[in-house]
């Protein structure tokens, strides 16, 4: 009976002690704003995101964040399905195509807000803008390089291509360096007589013709995809036909490049780390993803900038972060991801070479500079500034899905009526221009 | 009695009927209602647009009829290709050759090997400059081959694929094979008939609700194919290799079209149920059922 009686006691004194402390907790719990972000990648990518989303929620008092990771190959159809729900989370990463297309059903807020008058800014061409309003900005930057091989023309006795924008070779340049560095079975160029185009065991260039890298020449030959306000369709003219014909001779006419459907993304795989390639053109994730793996195992690579057909140029993209409609509370979404997208929290992704910086101060600022890119994963600090960090600042220009919707149908349509030039079973102007009109209305959001 | 039977039977039954109701005919009535809807892309909640898609399907749609052209070809070429081979394969591993269990085993293996695997380790087989079957045409002489990187060769390159693939179908033929009464061999024998004859008189008769059956499956089995164009072409080059619910894969779940793909889908439903039916109502003529 007594060890009942102060088991009860004992009990009494607990709760009185506990109830309290836990309802202050709840309290303070039950002010704070709750932010979901939703995230590609695995459960472990998820909870890796989620230690950083920790670290903001420590800084302050007002807002928790809760990462929501959704595998990478689902994650556009799920935020469909929830935007069909009306359950979309509050803020979250986005494939480059779909931005524009969630703006147009209503689905992102407008974030001009997110950076007020002093604040470090995104490049410019970094911004997703619907009918003239920022929608939303790429976590990272990434542009088009040339990688290549320094082992291959060494042994060809050919100059490496150029670091430094204004000295790019020219397209005619380019492909005759590329056919001094094709070699058949017997040790013949491409400019000797006897090479065999049967036989060949080195290929001099791969320039990746997935079909939203080819935009890039298409710009470089003074034309483009879209015109700059990306009002109207203009591959069909001549710039743009052209500058795509030339990129399908490589393989077709001069024999320095393999043949490539353009249909897998692994051109830098397939070509540089194969060994069978010696200059690829890809973007500047690739020195911290695969080329990273390939140079700890022997790969002698260097990168330079692309050449050029009439304007030295490349494009930039990077996975944009965007504040959905549906949210309650858009403030402390924008807040959260204005706090997220500073380099200092994304360093690991940034001093391992996959992402490069958002804000124009690391491009400017030599000490920052060095900070990002004197790590180990990179090429020598003069070459990756001038190759990369210059020719970003100075050369890039948006890939067009940051200005015109329905990309994701227009390119793969493109992609479609291009297989047969790949091939050489039509010419760049006879396919395009035999689908023009379906072209169109893929832009147009009608396929 | 007979209702407590009939009870313990509805019970067992209802597992299965349950899940055929919600996962095979809810989900069909459910894509046929949705075909008459625009929804996903530029329609975040379903609007009513009556027979719009089937009408663009037929009309406007730059890859439905491209798609459709393809996806028979492959199914005809995979299937008569399939069919022929498995039954030689059948009738080989019928007999009593040393090691007859191991070779069954690797006949079979194919088909239970991760889809993925497979189509990557073909790919590297076909890759256009470097695989290992152009590395051989060059070393014998002979030009390379584009196989699945050329708008004519890739069905047939997939139809290989899906050939060496058959062992299920080898499996099927061999129990057949073993059913086959030997007394008909052995009288035909007595009468003079040779391997051949044999084989075309009796075998062939014999075999035909085994040969209905694998007919049917692979058809359908073949028609529906995605993985080769998801793992390999990517739909391509051009639109040779997309397969009907590849492009339905594509409308859904890359272009959010979520409505169309559901016309899509019972377009689709409609062509494999008439062909199974046209099936069905030819096997009278030409299946032959022991006594």
């Amino acid at each position: 009976m007594k060890r009942r009686v102060l088991l009860t006691v004992l009990l009494c004194t607990l709760l009185a002690v506990v109830l309290p402390a836990a309802g202050t907790k709840e309290a303070a719990a039950a002010e704070k704003v709750k932010i979901t972000y939703s995230f590609w990648g695995t459960p472990d990518e998820g909870a890796a995101v989620q230690k950083v989303a920790d670290r903001f929620n420590a800084s302050q008092e007002r807002i928790v964040v809760e990462i929501m990771a959704i595998p990478h190959d689902t994650y556009v159809t799920k935020l469909n399905t929830l935007a069909t729900a009306r359950n979309l989370p509050d803020c979250g990463i986005m494939s480059e195509a779909g931005v524009l297309q969630f703006a147009e059903n209503g689905l992102l807020h407008d974030i001009t807000d997110m950076y007020g008058v002093g604040d470090a800014r995104p490049l410019d061409s970094l911004v997703f803008r619907y009918q003239g309003k920022p929608v939303a900005y790429s976590a990272a930057n990434e542009v088009l390089l040339m990688f290549y091989n320094k082992d291959m023309f060494d042994k060809a006795g050919v100059p490496y291509p150029p670091t430094d924008a204004k000295n790019a070779w020219s397209w005619d340049e380019f492909v005759h360096n590329a056919k001094l560095l094709t070699l058949d079975a017997n040790g013949n160029n491409a400019t000797s007589r006897a090479f065999n185009p049967n036989a060949i065991v080195q290929y001099g260039c791969m320039v990746e013709n997935l079909t939203w890298q080819l935009e890039v020449w298409a710009l470089s030959n003074g034309g483009g995809f879209y015109t700059a306000d990306g009002s109207k369709v203009i591959i069909n003219e001549a710039a743009a036909l052209d500058a795509i014909q030339k990129v399908a001779d490589l393989h077709l006419v001069h024999h320095v490049a393999p043949l490539s459907t353009g249909l897998t993304d692994d051109g830098i795989q397939r070509s540089l780390i194969a060994g069978t390639c010696a200059m690829s053109t890809n973007g500047a994730w690739n020195v911290g993803t695969s080329l990273a793996s390939a140079r700890a195992e022997g790969l002698n690579y260097g990168v330079g900038v692309l050449p050029y057909m009439k304007e030295k140029v490349t494009i930039c993209t990077g996975g944009p972060n965007v504040v959905f409609s549906q949210t309650k509370n858009p403030k402390e979404a924008m807040e959260w991801v204005k706090w997220y997208m500073q380099e200092e929290n994304s360093w690991e992704l940034i001093e391992t070479g996959i992402w490069m910086p958002i804000l124009d101060k690391w491009y400017t600022d030599e000490a920052l500079t060095r900070k990002w890119v004197e790590n180990p994963n990179f090429p020598p600090y003069d070459d990756y500034k001038k190759a990369v960090v210059d020719y970003a600042r100075e050369y890039s220009r948006s890939t067009s899905w940051y200005y015109v919707n329905n990309t994701n149908d227009f390119n793969t349509l493109l992609g479609s009526l291009l297989g047969e030039v790949w091939t050489g079973r039509k010419t760049a102007k006879n396919a395009i221009e035999g689908g023009y009109t379906q072209l169109v209305s893929a832009f147009k959001g009608e396929l | 009695m007979l209702k407590s039977e009939s009870r313990t039977a509805y019970l067992c039954l209802a597992p299965s009927i349950i899940g055929l109701v919600f996962l095979t005919y809810l989900p069909l009535i459910s894509v046929c209602v949705l075909g008459f809807f625009r929804w996903g892309k530029g329609a975040p909640t379903p609007i009513f647009i009556g027979f719009d898609n089937y009408r663009r399907l037929f009309t406007t749609d730059p890859y439905f009829i491209d798609s459709l052209k393809v996806t028979l070809t492959f199914s005809v070429l995979a299937v008569v290709m399939s069919m022929a081979y498995s039954l030689f394969i059948a009738m080989l591993l019928n007999r009593k050759v040393k090691g007859r269990m191991l070779f069954r085993a690797i006949f079979y293996l194919p088909y239970v090997l991760p889809a993925m695997a497979v189509y990557i380790g073909w790919s590297w087989l076909y890759e256009s400059n470097f695989g290992l079957f152009n590395y051989i045409l060059s070393s014998v002489g002979l030009p390379k081959l584009r196989f699945i990187a050329d708008s004519s060769l890739v069905v047939p390159s997939l139809a290989l694929i899906a050939v060496w693939l058959a062992g299920n179908l080898i499996v099927i033929f061999l129990a057949g094979l073993q059913n086959v009464p030997k007394v008909y061999h052995d009288a035909a024998e007595i009468d003079g008939a040779n391997g051949w004859q044999r084989f075309i008189h009796i075998t062939v008769p014999c075999m035909t609700p085994i040969i209905f059956y694998n007919l049917l499956m692979s058809l359908i089995t073949n028609m529906q194919i995605v993985t080769p164009a998801l793992a390999l072409t990517n739909g391509g080059p051009g639109n040779a290799s997309t397969f009907i619910t590849y492009l339905m894969y594509r409308y859904a779940f890359v272009s959010n079209q979520l409505g169309y793909a559901g016309a899509i889908s019972f377009v689709f439903f409609v062509i494999i149920a008439l062909v199974t039916a046209l099936l069905f109502a030819t096997s009278r003529s030409w299946i032959f059922y022991e006594g």
